[in-house]
């Protein structure tokens, strides 16, 4: 029996958080707009002025923190979407001595946040004259999205019939040829949404940039984003310009792409 | 592996599948583990050499007024990030129990939103909100006329903490009331009928239908927003500092500052072992628990 | 072409003994169905000959060649899947082609085999479509086209019709069969259903329990079966089974041998039909199927027969029967060992 006050509830319920979630955003975006130069004021609507969004690109050099986190953010899903199949493939297909121990480590590497690691990295890159790179930003990350990665194809790969995989075999296809022309076609809804999360994981990083980058012209989106609210408390709308840059290449994807983070958010991923 | 394997079966070629991904993972993640716990065990500048302090550091955590605080604090934010998210989910879940719901993929898709927000950006946006002046909140409050309550949110000695702990609620309730919406409708309807028949009103249903059923969801909303209270560093960085004084300091801040400002890297690097193993026994809790519940 | 053996082949998987010293070999050529209940090593066996399971212990042979350790690409073998195995992101045309890809076969020559392989099987319309397009017969047929293409010494095929409605089975069957011949490709073929067995094999091979039970032509399995279990599991309806006591007939075997029998060894009573007996018993149940009508009769509390009657009965359920049976028709067993007693003739056929 459907209640009818139950479901006024649960509509109410939702709409009301769901309002609660956007009202921050919708302000953001608001100020954003604001007339530049005015009094403060978040989320109060004067008029649609976009001379924030050109200020804070040029002068505020959001056009370069940008730039910076493309590069990052691309290089860290090229390099741990490769990795994290290869990976997976061993443990999710095939049966080796140590495969329990040396999955169980990945596991472990899954829970390792990069708030514990964080200052030995930067010691030891500095040592080898790594900081300051893009190298500092790339490698650290992919080390911690390939231990997701790895976990995420994994359960991918054991989802396959495995007389697939014998056809194959019998058919004399090598293993490789096996993942890359059998196996992994049927698994596109699986790799885009480690693509996708890793990538959400990756240009929204903030600590390991604050840590490794000293150079503003290495900055990335996050960073640049809280040296520039440090030199302009006062000024909403340019703020809320710079903000609204900085998170709307992660918000467009996720418009376009939302089942795919959800599932994969969903799906315990214990990253985030 | 004591079995023969079949002939033409891919075993040892599976470590040379392992190896890039593995070497990457073990001399990023898992060495500076290492490296970190090697390193808590000095008491070290960054610069000169360091000396050895052995568990020093670790003692000085459960010492240290001000260690001691921030580990307090972390364990606030849990209740703000994880226990309350949670709550509002589970309201949900208990009112949508036996609904049917149109339009839950549009619901979904606003209230996973802030999720996907750089933690930064939802900083700066809800330092804009608090501001005393000028910000949604108080500038709301004057508007209609409690203007006397407006404060300083971020500034004030004790209400920092909860306004962080506010942010994050926000950051996670989307999180919790997706994943319990979705197992919520997994639940099969014959519980209900059978509870209802048992004579079980809305509270015994909730009791013992639904929160049994969520279990899973639970356990993975409560690893997943628990670590993100203890590992909390950009929204305090951004919105308050670790200040006013120490109110809203947190572990993973004491790392930063003790590392890169202060230059004890000794204590930063006890710290982060710390945050790694409550973390890591912190999910090993959830996990045990919510198996010994399935197994009832 | 190539001759498949096994010799005392054993597998075991951890404690679990799956197959039990199996020696049994198929000519060249020939179809040889491998039968038998879940859980008897059928498909176990297949799939150590195919080289997907290692061998415990024994040898397994093609042609002249032991393939113990030899990897499957390397054995010439092509296999049908229960599930078919089809690649799902392949079109019907890559689908057949895959293997002669991997083989680095010159494209016109993949072009020229996998056009004769689809024309044989009436896949030439569906080349360009996905397995997710095709029925689920399109389906099978496009995984014995896979093996087909390969042009391998043997066939194996592992339950390929029970995933097919029962009339695409039957029509399929045939098909098969008709197919094999053709070709006249070694066959190893396994199947839980007896009336599949039967009716396609030139040899079937009986397995129970990892053990092979018996192996001959369909004939010898339904006329001489070697023991208790091939005789009750070839045929439908089933033999049955009743201890020779029990029927109070002199057979001259010692009362507790099991005695099988037929439902078409077994008839209603008619005066001067030289049936042994009469037997009184009381109608179970009735299944007029048209051509013929089975009877459930049941003979006191331990012993139930069922009778074959032609055309349609009168009995109903309840009725009192009487009924005898054929001699030449029984069989019988040792109640211990379950192993077949060599018949005592009366008389010359």
């Amino acid at each position: 029996m459907i209640d009818r006050r139950e479901q006024a509830l649960t509509y109410l319920l939702l709409g009301v958080f769901s309002l609660i979630a956007l009202v921050p955003i919708a302000g953001i975006l608001l100020t954003a707009l604001q007339a530049p130069g005015e009094v403060a004021s978040f989320g109060a609507f004067n008029g649609v002025h976009l001379e924030n969004f050109a200020t804070a690109w040029d002068e505020g050099n959001f056009s370069q923190y940008l730039r910076s986190s493309v590069i990052v953010g691309v290089s860290v899903v090229v390099l741990s979407t490769l990795l994290s199949i290869l990976a997976g493939y061993a443990f999710g297909m095939m049966r080796f001595r140590g495969d329990q121990a040396l999955f169980y480590l990945f596991l472990l590497g899954l829970m390792v946040p990069l708030e514990s690691t964080v200052v030995p990295l930067y010691y030891d890159l500095r040592d080898l004259g790594l900081t300051d790179t893009y190298a500092a930003l790339i490698f650290p990350q992919v080390g911690v999205s390939v231990a997701f990665g790895t976990f995420w194809m994994r359960a991918f790969f054991r989802s396959v019939p495995r007389s697939l995989v014998e056809a194959a075999r019998l058919d004399g296809s090598s293993s490789w040829s096996t993942l890359w022309r059998v196996v992994l076609p049927v698994g596109r809804p699986a790799v885009l949404t480690m693509m996708v999360l890793v990538f959400m994981w990756t240009w929204n990083e903030f600590l390991l940039a604050l840590v490794m980058v000293s150079d503003e012209s290495l900055r990335t989106a996050p960073l640049g984003l809280a040296f520039f609210s440090g030199r302009n408390t006062t000024d909403f709308a340019l703020l809320a310009a710079g903000s609204v840059i900085v998170a709307t290449p992660v918000v467009v994807l996720y418009v376009f792409l939302q089942r795919h983070f959800i599932r994969g958010m969903l799906s315990g991923a214990v990253k985030g | 592996m004591t079995a023969l394997a079949p002939p033409g079966e891919p075993r040892r070629i599976a470590y040379l599948y392992l190896l890039p991904g593995l070497v990457i993972f073990g001399a990023f993640v898992l060495a500076p583990l290492a490296h970190s716990a090697w390193l808590s065990l000095f008491s070290w500048d960054g610069v000169t050499p360091g000396a050895w302090t052995g568990l020093d550091n670790y003692q000085a955590i459960v010492s240290d007024p001000r260690l001691r605080a921030a580990f307090l604090h972390a364990f606030v934010l849990v209740g703000f990030y994880a226990v309350l998210p949670i709550a509002i989910g589970l309201l949900l879940a208990a009112a949508m129990a036996r609904t049917r719901v149109r339009g839950l993929a549009l619901f979904r898709t606003v209230l996973f939103l802030p999720q996907v927000i750089a933690l930064v950006v939802v900083a700066v946006m809800w330092r804009m909100i608090y501001a005393p002046d000028g910000g949604l909140i108080n500038e709301g409050l004057r508007a209609i006329g409690l203007g006397g309550l407006a404060q300083n949110w971020l500034g004030s000695f004790s209400l920092a903490l909860p306004s962080v702990g506010l942010i994050g609620t926000w950051v996670m309730y989307g999180l919790a009331m997706v994943l319990f919406t979705a197992g919520v409708q997994k639940i099969s309807p014959s519980l209900y009928d059978a509870a209802r028949m048992d004579g079980a009103g809305p509270v015994r249903e909730f009791f013992a239908v639904t929160l049994p059923g969520l279990r899973n969801e639970i356990a993975v909303a409560l690893t997943l927003t628990t670590i993100q209270a203890l590992r909390s560093f950009d929204l305090v960085y951004i919105t308050t500092g670790g200040g006013p004084g120490d109110s809203t300091s947190v572990p993973a801040f004491e790392v930063y500052n003790r590392a890169f400002r202060g230059g004890d890297v000794g204590a930063a690097s006890a710290i982060g072992v710390c945050i790694a193993a409550l973390i890591f026994v912190l999910t090993l809790l959830i996990n045990r628990i919510a198996e010994r519940e399935a197994a009832r | 072409m190539a001759s498949v053996s096994f010799e005392s082949v054993s597998k075991r998987f951890d404690a679990v003994e799956a197959v039990r010293e199996l020696t049994l070999a198929a000519a060249d050529g020939e179809f040889l169905v491998l039968v038998g209940p879940s859980g008897s090593g059928k498909t176990t066996a297949l799939r150590m000959l195919a080289g997907l399971e290692s061998v415990s212990e024994g040898e397994i042979r093609i042609g002249e060649r032991v393939v113990n350790r030899v990897a499957p690409r390397a054995r010439d073998i092509a296999m049908v899947f229960q599930d078919y195995a089809l690649y799902p992101q392949m079109t019907v045309y890559d689908n057949l082609a895959f293997a002669l890809r991997r083989r680095k076969t010159p494209k016109e020559r993949i072009d020229e085999q996998v056009r004769r392989a689809a024309a044989a099987l009436e896949l030439d319309e569906l080349l360009e479509r996905k397995p997710g397009q095709l029925s689920g017969g399109q389906q099978q047929r496009v995984a014995l086209g896979r093996a087909l293409v390969r042009d391998p010494q043997v066939f194996l095929m592992d339950e390929p019709l029970s995933n097919l409605d029962a009339k695409l089975r039957v029509q399929t069957r045939g098909e098969i069969k008709r197919l094999q011949k053709e070709i006249g490709t070694t066959t190893v073929y396994v199947t839980h259903d007896q009336v599949e067995a039967m009716t396609m094999g030139d040899r079937i091979a009986v397995m129970n329990h990892g053990r092979l039970e018996q192996v001959g032509t369909p004939a010898e399995l339904y006329d001489e079966p070697a023991n208790v279990f091939v005789a009750g599991f070839v045929g439908s309806p089933g033999m049955s089974f009743v201890p020779a006591a029990a029927l109070g007939l002199d057979l001259g075997v010692p009362g507790e041998t099991i005695v099988g029998v037929r439902p078409e060894h077994a008839r209603t009573w008619a005066e001067g039909d030289s049936l042994l007996g009469p037997l009184d018993g009381q109608a179970q149940y009735v299944e007029a199927l048209g051509r013929e009508t089975f009877i459930g009769v049941r003979h006191d509390d331990e012993t139930r027969l069922v009778l074959c009657v032609e055309g349609r009965s009168a009995v109903q359920p309840g009725d009192s029967v009487t009924y005898g049976l054929v001699r030449e028709g029984l069989r019988f067993f040792d109640p211990d060992s379950g192993h077949a007693r060599r018949r005592v003739r009366s008389r010359p056929c």
